[in-house]
């Protein structure tokens, strides 16, 4: 720094260097060398024989001190901390602090961070007309967006300020599923916001404030990957769809319920999205992850076409003739929309029950193959009290 | 016979200028491989067509055959998506792989659109339609954004109108594993004739494919509370 000093012509710099900013300070201010080094933890020992001013005392402070005899940091400092409070109040005991090295301030204050915003007032009218504010909001987004690009930051979460007509302002936060730079995908969140908005009085002013970016990175992707090229495509498409329904691309997470109906919950891939897409980027060999290879063999398994059970969104009642067999009746045919399905085989009974403590079930599970070739899943007992039969869902 | 042929594609010239005749060999367009081998060689160009739309009647193994065509894709590295329009999608069978989008939209204009905004991205080899039917103009619309997006579109549905290719498959023979009784226990495997219809072509293929049952969790004893798949603690 001393160097960079001189090349600017400023010969006679000094510098100080200590631990806490008062002693750095006296270091640099009141030594004749022009760089001071101050050891550890002899901040005090070195305040101590320089006169009480190099801690710029307030005058009427100053007056007082010099006035009890005291001269130099070190004779302040040696005082008690409750006669300095009771004789010369809260400014005395700073300086007394200060006397002893006792600094609490940063040296370098961390500048605090600015996002980018953008506002528009107007007095002679109120706007009412949605369209017109929304050209307003445009041009304030593309200032903002354009100040995130600059910045390499994308935002997370934006504020729509309204000051209104009526001396009040109305703050609303928009989200965006994935932090965004893109004035595009800004304003059709903002023109939904607008949509279910309803402001109690007309416009006065529109401010534009970014709440919270990320920095813009992304992770490298493999350019001979076949998925690379689209991925951003794919990201922006769910991100937009994920916007526009909520969070419509799910995955499923199973229980081991014993009902099939409550073994699922459906968790929003929405955010997570992106990141399997990028991980749907990483080809096959370069996967060495042992999930990746779990996966792998998973999907080598489910790539053979198998029927599966596919489930109605709550069982149906259906009209069941039955006949016996042995120990319990079968279902021979079935009524479904005004129209009989004869039973060429049926499977059963699967017997299930349980939830004593809380919904209580018991049912008997067909499996059924009518004649057409379908094979359904009936079942029979009681559901929600009821003896029906019920149509859950069949194999496809 | 030849003078004719020259007639007709002078005609054909004079009509279209900008077509372009394909010679021996070419395909209309690209496909995308199904994944299994007896069904490929019945589909045209030996595959669903991309940037098309075909439909597959419902039930009778489809879902079944265009699940396995998402996860044969995914294997390839490339993307593919699930439209469960009706919600039937059993999470028990679904297999969460990384390039394969499950999307439970919550009605019919959703499911539509999100089929819609999937197949513009471009991002997607195959996008299956289920438990909804496009009509009229929604068809022309989610058919163009195939084109645009280079999609293969399979509509599990009733509907033909503009479809490229056309598939109705049927569940024929099961074979059982039977209770000493003679009854029958479990359905093991099942033969699917698939039929494909295009322009010009009709071919239908047979092959057995494996029936999956859930985990049955029976209870033993009925006395009993049954409390498994609660969460630990809840209850007495």
């Amino acid at each position: 720094m001393l160097r960079i000093a001189a090349d600017y012509g400023f010969d006679d710099a000094h510098a100080g260097v200590a631990m806490t900013p008062v002693a750095a300070e006296v270091a640099a201010t009141q030594s004749t060398a022009s760089l001071v080094v101050v050891k550890l933890g002899q901040d005090a020992p070195f305040i101590a024989p320089y006169p009480l001013a190099v801690l710029s005392p307030p005058e009427h402070l100053a007056a007082l001190v010099n006035g009890l005899g005291i001269e130099t940091c070190g004779a302040f400092a040696a005082l008690d901390a409750e006669a300095i409070e009771v004789r010369l109040g809260i400014d005395g005991v700073r300086l007394w602090r200060r006397a002893r090295a006792d600094d609490e301030r940063w040296l370098f204050r961390i500048p605090l961070r600015s996002l980018p915003s953008a506002s528009l007032e107007w007095v002679e009218y109120g706007l009412k007309d949605p369209e017109r504010l929304l050209f307003v909001i445009n041009s304030l987004a593309g200032t903002v967006c354009t100040s995130l690009v600059n910045r390499g930051e994308r935002a997370r979460e934006m504020a729509l300020v309204f000051s209104l007509g009526n001396r009040t302002q109305r703050t609303h936060l928009i989200r965006s599923s994935r932090p965004s730079a893109e004035q595009k995908r800004w304003m059709r969140l903002v023109r939904e916001a607008l949509d279910t908005l309803t402001l109690p009085d007309a416009v006065m002013g529109v401010t534009l404030r970014v709440e919270s970016v990320t920095g813009n990175v992304g992770p490298q992707g493999d350019l001979f990957d076949r998925g690379f090229a689209s991925a951003p495509a794919v990201e922006d498409a769910v991100i937009q769809l994920t916007d526009d329904q909520g969070d419509v691309i799910v995955e499923p997470v199973n229980s081991e319920h014993p009902l099939l109906e409550l073994r699922t919950t459906w968790a929003g891939r929405g955010v997570r999205a992106g990141m399997n897409a990028q991980r749907a980027q990483i080809p096959r060999y370069a996967r060495d992850d042992k999930k990746g290879a779990r996966d792998d063999r998973r999907i080598a398994r489910d790539e053979k076409p198998a029927l599966t059970l596919q489930l109605l969104p709550s069982p149906k009642v259906v009209t069941v003739d039955t006949q016996p067999r042995r120990d319990h009746e079968v279902p021979v045919r079935y009524m479904e929309n005004n129209e009989w399905h004869d039973i060429v085989e049926a499977a059963g009974p699967d017997r299930v029950s349980g939830g004593q403590w809380n919904a209580e079930y018991s049912r008997e599970y067909f499996r059924c193959v009518r004649e057409d070739g379908m094979m359904v899943w009936l079942f029979h007992g009681s559901q929600q009290q009821t003896t029906d039969w019920f149509l859950h869902g069949w194999w496809d | 016979m030849s003078t004719s042929i020259a007639a007709l594609r002078a005609l054909i010239e004079q009509r279209f200028p900008d077509a372009t005749p394909l010679t021996g060999g070419a395909h209309t367009t690209e496909q995308v491989a199904t994944g299994i081998a007896a069904l490929d060689k019945i589909l045209p160009n030996g595959g669903l067509p991309r940037g098309r739309l075909s439909v597959w009647a419902p039930q009778g193994g489809a879902t079944a055959i265009l699940r396995a065509t998402c996860y044969s894709i995914v294997l390839g590295g490339e993307r593919s998506a699930w439209i469960d329009g009706d919600n039937t999608v059993a999470g028990a069978f679904w297999n969460n792989a990384g390039g394969l989008y499950l999307v439970r939209p919550k009605s019919r204009i959703h499911a539509l659109r999100a089929a819609e905004e999937l197949l513009r991205s471009g991002g997607f080899s195959l996008l299956v339609l289920a438990g909804t039917e496009p009509q009229g103009t929604e068809i022309v619309r989610l058919t163009r954004s195939a084109r645009e997006g280079g999609a293969a579109l399979v509509n599990i549905g009733t509907s033909a109108s503009m479809a490229s290719v056309r598939l109705t498959s049927k569940l024929l023979r099961y074979s059982w594993r039977r209770t000493p009784f003679g009854d029958p226990a479990e359905a093991q495997n099942v033969t699917v004739r698939v039929h494909a219809r295009s322009v010009g072509w009709n071919a239908h293929t047979d092959f057995p494919i494996p029936v999956t049952h859930h985990e049955l969790r029976l209870s033993l004893e009925s006395e009993l509370a049954d409390r498994r798949g609660l969460p630990r603690g809840s209850g007495r």
